[in-house]
């Protein structure tokens, strides 16, 4: 019986190397990042060396090792959404959360990301606000679109 | 209920025949309508129906599809078999939707206006974005709900199938594959066919079959359309493939930015496998197949078969070389055949209507019809299937509707991080495999992202090198370090710090990563520069020696200013973010430019051509 | 048996040899960095590209690297052609502007050629260029340790969360391994410190030469099946005492 609460995540998996990044997917949507002493209890479960899961964990992007915020803010960086300026609507994400992208606000309720294409090209600029996706975006809707209007 | 040989014909039947008496309303919920609220528009329809007392009495269907392709319109509703085709719904539209659908006449203000002809247009079959396409792999896109396999098999569905395993062999799979002259649609166009009897031939009893669904090529999505709306049109091909080439295991790679991909080819291969098309004694014939679903961790790298297979496998998806094919050595070090989904996808077709009628589509080298996703800036953003040999021109502007705005056309950017920029010159090509390598870019999966004079190709060039530098796995010299180092260079440019020699150094680190690379990432990664440095030398020039960005891209090598053209419209300082432009109606506007962060705004709303981009010197 | 030819050569090679053994093996230089005898290759650095083309190629030739690609048969290999070299001075260059101060890459720049490097020399930049032998050596022999962590220019080898590795032995492989001295350790009497973790150094029990760490005697013992106090007695010892190099047992 493991310490962390993903015993019913390794149940679900084989205990081989090929399950590690199912896991850590599974890990990471429970606690919205990696909890760093879960690492070693995946590690046991796959049976490879812990380096191994960290290596695995640092190479992807779709994990983290601090908690995501309450809601997570994504900026589509593709083509497409680059091309109809993108980078603006980044900028303005910046400067209106007061985070670079890849941060989280020290409230923890806002986490800012920018990603490489989710493939909603034909509505590009894109951004997506948890699960909702929000096409033909302007810079300028940013502020309500978070709730941080003044 | 598990279907044999014998009772998939007869369930098709009924089907068909159920289904023809059917009106539909289809409501797209792709990824894309869903954004624009495509759910609540279904929700609101159904409420409708039933208040109208049509709902669940035949011969009324309310129907989600998966996405169209032509997100921009979303959330799209159509009318079937009438084609009645409404655009931009929204949910409190349902009533008047229901009602044009009980009456026949069509709601007007829902429907696409033709920007050209000032036209309103009724079905979709004379919209030109449709009617100049040809549908193939994308036959059941936004024709079916994708979650109902009864629906897919009305449609033909699981019918090659049945013809393979009614008495096909496993060579007469491979050689009709081959006879049609499929090509990979991930981006190389390896003969599928040769590919899959390398595998065959290949010893050991254990084999895999892997479907690249990682579509990593930013402004290309029409496989995440082909997963969302027809996942059994994927499955039915791979099914075919592994009976072909003798696998029993198969993975669909799926990036994790689709969920609702992962999501519905979930439900269809539950379905499939309760149906008796996947897993053990496949239709009662003794061929046994699964697959399972590998999801991508956020990693461009991993659209590379090698580095792909790592990832199936668990690890990072760093690259190996290829010296020993996966058709000898691949997932799990077992033979191992991978296909892309739209490879697949066209698979069934070729079986249920033979490599001859494939063949006669398309051109010489390339055959079949090619899904494009024409994104930027032109008039109509969505998924384009036509024959392979189309001319980019006819693409763009025919099928796209040409540039927005009254702006000009300045380079189509076609395969992704690895493909290059053509300019108009080259706009007569035709759009197959082997004619865009020879001008410097590739087809890749298929991407074509148009943009017009606003766009910088200098900037253009270190968008996609940053986007590498990113990306790269990081195991290699010159992918790492050279990208690094060609990153550099290139920002330099686009601050007005490039220097005399900065050319001759782009050219060597695009040698070294074309030569010294170990995979197709960085092998590939020179060409979005090479191509704009080949096309739009003088743009570079103009960057380095004049510092001057004439798109108004670049920040610190442009201006903005307002000419004696304005009339006082006042569009300009509305427009702009900082508040930065003053003046009063009917009076020429002036810019602050030390407050301007030149965002361009003031210049893309102008009516009247009153901004100009300036040198910022 | 494969009959191919390197520079000109006729070689004869069984199979699944790389081309760089054979080269190697016939007495031709081909510069490596990534290459070592105790690990699978891996095709990392990228100084081993040779040109290979066959008669039936028409005049069609590819660079490969030499660790990883098997001899076939009929093959033409060429080690020092126009373009082999120019891709190797320009991985060098690369290779510089990234480690400038580490001596393996300095020696083999100043071979082909390059003194001062052309492009930005990374100031920061430490000795690693993440060749990946120590991560392998760990990896393949020891217990895993250290790994390669992050992607792309972020790349780098590490412990997990740059802590100390509860499985570290402190064998020293993986610094005795490392073609450029880039990983850092302390020897002081009896205590070695490397990856941020501290270890005793057990003396010999005959003559009090220090021999291995305790965690290595005891790690190796678990694997072979022998107590942990026969690693406590150093090469010298050992073989005048049985006339057995105890290399054997350990490495």
């Amino acid at each position: 019986m493991g310490a962390f609460g993903i015993d019913d995540i390794l149940a679900r998996h084989v205990g081989q190397e090929q399950s590690l990044i199912e896991i850590l997917h599974d890990i990471q949507l429970r606690f919205r990042h990696l909890p760093q002493e879960t690492l070693a209890e995946v590690a046991g479960h796959c049976g490879v060396p812990l380096s191994r899961v960290y290596s695995v964990a640092t190479f992807y992007t779709a994990f983290s090792f601090t908690k995501k915020g309450d809601t997570v803010c994504r900026i589509c960086m593709g083509t497409a959404c680059h091309v109809k300026g993108a980078q603006l609507i980044r900028e303005e994400a910046e400067k209106v959360l007061g985070i670079g992208a890849g941060r989280t606000t020290s409230d923890g309720k806002y986490s800012l990301e920018v990603v490489n294409c989710v493939g909603a090209c034909a509505m590009a600029p894109v951004v997506i606000v948890n699960e909702a996706y929000h096409g033909k975006f302007k810079p300028v809707e940013l502020k309500k679109l978070l709730g941080r209007g003044e | 209920m598990k279907q044999t040989l014998a009772t998939l014909p007869v369930l098709r039947a009924k089907l068909k025949e159920e289904r023809s008496k059917l009106r539909c309303i289809m409501v797209c919920c792709g990824t894309g309508c869903r954004a624009r609220g495509g759910m609540q528009v279904a929700d609101a329809i159904r409420d409708e129906l039933s208040a109208a007392g049509l709902a669940g009495s035949v011969p009324v269907e309310l129907t989600r599809t998966g996405c169209h392709g032509w997100c921009e319109q979303g959330p799209i509703v159509t009318f079937e078999p009438e084609g009645v085709f409404y655009t931009q719904v929204k949910p409190e539209k349902a009533k008047e939707i229901v009602a044009s659908f009980q009456s026949g006449e069509p709601v007007s203000k829902l429907l696409f206006r033709d920007t050209k002809t000032k036209r309103s247009i009724v079905t979709y079959h004379e919209i030109p974005f449709y009617s100049k396409q040809t549908r193939w792999a994308m036959r059941n896109v936004g024709r079916i709900s994708p979650t109902e396999i009864g629906q897919y098999i009305a449609r033909d569905g699981y019918k090659a199938l049945e013809k393979v395993l009614s008495g096909m062999t496993p060579e007469d799979v491979i050689s009709e594959v081959e006879k049609a002259g499929l090509r990979g649609r991930g981006g190389g166009g390896f003969d599928a066919g040769r590919k899959w009897r390398s595998c065959r031939k290949a010893k050991g009893d254990v084999k895999y079959l892997i479907c690249n669904g990682d579509e990593g090529d930013p402004g290309a999505f029409m496989d995440r359309s082909i997963m969302e709306a027809d996942p059994h049109g994927v499955l039915e091909g791979m099914i075919i493939a592994a009976y072909a080439i003798g696998a029993r295991e198969g993975f669909i790679y799926v990036r994790q930015e689709y969920p609702l991909a992962v999501e519905h080819l979930g439900m269809a291969i539950a379905s499939a496998r309760e149906n008796g098309l996947l897993g053990e004694n496949i239709l009662g014939t003794g061929f046994s197949f699964d697959i399972r679903i590998a999801r991508g961790g956020g990693a461009f790298v991993c659209g590379e078969s090698s580095a792909l297979m790592r990832s199936i496998e668990g690890k990072p998806g760093e690259p190996r070389a290829k010296y020993v094919h996966a058709t000898d050595r691949g997932l799990f070090d077992r033979p191992t055949v991978l296909n892309n989904v739209e490879t697949f996808i066209n698979v069934p077709l070729i079986l249920d209507r033979g490599a001859a009628w494939f063949a006669a589509l398309g051109t010489d080298g390339s055959k079949g019809t090619k899904a494009f996703s024409v994104v930027g800036k032109v008039n109509h953003n969505g998924l384009i299937e036509v024959p392979m040999g189309m001319s980019l021109k006819e693409l763009i502007f025919d099928v796209a509707g040409g540039i927005p705005k009254g702006r000009t056309f300045k380079a189509v950017q076609t395969g992704g991080p690895s493909g290059g920029c053509l300019p108009e010159a080259l706009l007569d090509l035709p759009v197959d495999f082997d004619s865009l390598t020879e001008a410097g870019s590739m087809m890749g999966s298929g991407g074509l992202i148009v943009m017009d004079d606003r766009n910088c190709m200098v900037d253009v060039a270190r968008y996609f090198i940053h986007f590498l530098v990113e990306e790269s796995c990081g195991k290699c010299v010159p992918c790492r370090d050279g990208l690094k180092q060609l990153l550099e260079i290139l920002a330099r440019i686009t601050k007005g710090q490039g220097r005399e020699d900065d050319l001759d150094k782009i050219d060597s680190l695009c040698f070294v990563l074309t030569e010294g690379s170990l995979c197709a990432l960085g092998k590939s990664a020179a060409n979005p520069v090479l191509s704009t440095v080949r096309h739009f030398r003088e743009e570079y020039e103009q960057h380095i020696k004049d510092h001057f960005c004439r798109a108004g891209v670049c920040r610190d090598l442009c201006r903005y200013e307002i000419t004696d053209a304005c009339t006082g419209c006042t569009l300009c300082a509305k427009a702009c973010p900082v508040e930065c432009i003053a003046g009063d109606r009917k009076q020429v506007h002036v810019i602050d430019q030390s407050k301007c962060t030149r965002c361009g705004s003031c210049f893309d709303v102008c009516n009247f051509g009153a901004v100009e981009v300036r040198s910022a010197r | 048996m494969i009959r191919l030819t390197i520079d000109g050569r006729r070689v004869e090679s069984r199979n699944g040899e790389y081309l760089l053994t054979l080269a190697r093996r016939a007495g031709i230089e081909i510069p490596t960095l990534c290459h070592h005898e105790a690990v699978e290759p891996a095709g990392a650095c990228r100084l081993c590209m040779v040109e290979i083309t066959r008669p039936q190629w028409n005049g069609w030739s590819k660079l490969v690297t030499a660790c990883l690609y098997p001899a076939e048969e009929g093959l033409i290999v060429k080690t020092s052609t126009e373009r082999v070299l120019r891709t190797r001075r320009e991985v060098l260059e690369l290779l510089l502007a990234r480690s400038p101060r580490a001596e393996a890459v300095r020696r083999l720049a100043a071979q082909y050629g390059i003194l001062e490097p052309k492009y930005a020399v990374d100031q920061e930049g430490d000795n690693c260029i993440l060749c990946d032998i120590c991560t392998r050596v760990c990896a393949t022999h020891v217990t895993g340790a250290i790994s390669r962590v992050n992607r792309g220019v972020a790349k780098k080898v590490a412990t997990p969360f740059d802590e100390a590795s509860d499985v570290c032995v402190g064998c020293m492989a993986c610094a005795r391994s490392c073609p450029t001295d880039a990983i850092a350790f302390s020897q002081d009497g009896a205590t070695r410190a490397i990856w941020g973790k501290t270890f005793e150094v057990v003396p010999c029990t005959v003559c009090g030469a220090p021999t291995v760490t305790r965690e290595q005697a005891r790690w190796m013992a678990q694997r072979k099946g022998v107590a942990e106090e026969d690693f406590y007695v150093c090469d010298v010892c050992k073989v005048a005492k049985t006339g057995l190099s105890c290399r054997k047992v350990m490495w």
